[in-house]
């Protein structure tokens, strides 16, 4: 029974420092993410043609949207700003509702702040979510043209009629691919086959904390050329759109990151205190 | 409209929230009941969606010809083609799945099984070279590393602990031949204690992302769902 009083109040006390950020608006500077950094880097400095785009890949679902939604927010955004025309594309049936609503929301949130508008069709264009997995992203490399392998967007529209494809050719009109998901195998079948053999587009990713270690791998050997870990790579990101682009800085992300500060400090505490007492109750047994 | 159904949705939202981590107090019946009603949207929203999605705009309507139109001036968009009417082979070949409950045709399954199997084993060996080998050319470093004429020793001490790192893990799980000697089981032991931190690290990442879980949860409990609620009452 103590043990369990015990642990409620572990969690009590988990939940209240998580929340004394959020309820105060309390945030911090986030730290400086270098693979965020070059991210941020490679999309300031891209230049597009006429038929050229990003490709976006949502590949997460409310289960981890509290990393990967920051994250994707940040970096439409920022191409966006930089009048680069987005293409957003699912391998994960969960994704569906991010499609629509985020592109969105940060034109929404742009032209409130700028003025200026942004369009579907011409700005960015939702494919949906399609099922597949690697063969479809084979198919994709290997098609001389885009919109062949997809055809309509999730509306079903042709996507010949929007402007965004006009001069469009294959996979060589993709200049930065960004993926973000928590799914290990997701993010694996565009690290196989998304390329040609003359061909690589820019690739940026977004994982969850789970999963940096094992997406540290691939920053390490190159065939990732940014990456943002988990909510402190959003953070940093949103960071670096508040110091260059942003008229108001986005303290949301800032506040978040914060409490997942907080929180790890907490925990750090109590593995501490849970070892104090377990060496004065082994020496008191003892004695 | 929409709106009052988005405020529905979050205050919805929210209550499934608390009731899920009511479990955190003790298992109860409110706890049970979303737990419920998560399986259930989660098992019926899949295939719904596959439907809307996939197999009725790409498949259905192409072969029944419902994705050609008529325009005013009498033409049509497209020639149906009957050609899509094969797509009822890999149809029919993946139903035998279902052979599994019928004892006398359930060996037809297998025939499924074995072409999943097989695609898979096949994609999956196509994506190994791709994926792996840059990994392995890249691990071929230099142990020393010259920047203008003068060693760079930071890189230089990062690129050798990376080659005893892989070097150790992978003696670690030479078992080929007997470890004997001092040397031999320290280098071992060295990469045991290597993936441990490794380990260590792994954990630290899990912890960090279920307590991000947290955060938003907290963030749309104290925002979102408060101001819904507000808002709904007046």
């Amino acid at each position: 029974m103590k043990e369990v009083t015990e642990r409620r109040l572990i969690y009590l006390f988990v939940i209240l420092i998580v929340a004394f950020p959020i309820l105060l608006d309390y945030s911090i500077p986030p730290a400086r993410m270098k693979a965020g950094q070059s991210l941020y880097d490679k999309i300031d400095t891209l230049k597009v043609n006429d038929g050229e785009f990003a490709f976006v890949a949502l590949d997460f679902g409310p289960g981890t949207q509290a990393e990967n939604l920051p994250q994707s927010d940040s970096i439409v955004e920022h191409l966006f700003r930089k009048r680069i025309p987005v293409v957003l594309f699912s391998q994960y049936f969960l994704a569906e509702g991010f499609l629509k609503s985020l592109p969105e929301s940060v034109a929404k949130r742009l032209n409130r702040e700028t003025g200026e508008n942004w369009e579907y069709g011409k700005d960015w264009v939702n494919i949906g979510y399609r099922p597949g997995s690697g063969i479809l992203i084979q198919n994709l490399a290997k098609a001389d043209k885009f919109i062949e392998v997809f055809k309509e967007d999730a509306n079903g529209s042709s996507l010949s009629e929007f402007k965004l494809f006009k001069n469009s050719k294959g996979l060589e009109s993709v200049k930065i691919l960004t993926e973000f998901t928590g799914l290990v195998g997701v993010f694996d079948s565009y690290i196989q086959f998304f390329q040609k053999k003359n061909y690589v587009p820019i690739f940026g990713h977004g994982c969850t904390s789970i999963t940096i270690p094992e997406a540290y791998i691939y920053l390490d050997s190159g065939q990732i050329d940014g990456l943002l870990e988990g909510l402190a790579g959003a953070a940093w990101y949103s960071h670096l759109l508040d110091k260059n682009y942003r008229k108001n800085n986005m303290e949301d992300i800032q506040i978040t990151n914060t409490a997942l500060g907080v929180s790890h400090l907490a925990i750090i505490f109590l593995i501490i205190l849970g070892n104090i007492i377990m060496f004065v109750r082994r020496r008191r047994n003892n004695a | 409209m929409l709106s009052t159904w988005l405020l529905l949705g979050t205050v919805l939202g929210g209550i499934a929230t608390i009731a899920i981590y009511s479990f955190l107090y003790k298992e109860n019946i409110f706890y049970r009941f979303f737990e419920h009603l998560y399986i259930g949207i989660a098992a019926g929203f899949f295939p719904v969606l596959a439907f809307k999605n996939f197999l009725w705009p790409k498949i259905l309507k192409p072969m029944f010809g419902y994705d050609v139109y008529n325009f005013p001036d009498g033409t049509v968009s497209h020639e149906p083609s009957s050609l899509y009417f094969l797509y009822i082979i890999p149809a029919l070949f993946g139903l035998l799945y279902y052979t599994l409950y019928i004892k006398r045709f359930s060996w037809m399954l297998k025939l499924v099984i074995g072409f999943s199997l097989g695609a898979a084993a096949g994609l999956t060996f196509k994506g190994f070279f791709p994926e792996i080998l840059p990994q392995i050319t890249k691990s071929f470093r230099p142990l020393v590393v010259f920047e203008n004429s003068e060693i760079n020793w930071i890189t230089s001490f990062e690129n050798i602990f990376f080659i005893f790192t892989l070097l150790s893990v992978m003696y670690y799980f030479f078992f080929t031949i007997k470890r004997e000697g001092r040397v031999a089981n320290s280098f071992a032991y060295a990469g045991r204690w290597l993936m441990m931190i490794c380990f260590g690290a792994f954990f630290g990442s899990t912890v960090m992302a279920r307590m991000a879980l947290l955060v938003e949860r907290i963030k749309f409990l104290a925002h979102d769902w408060v101001d819904a609620i507000q808002t709904l009452i007046g």
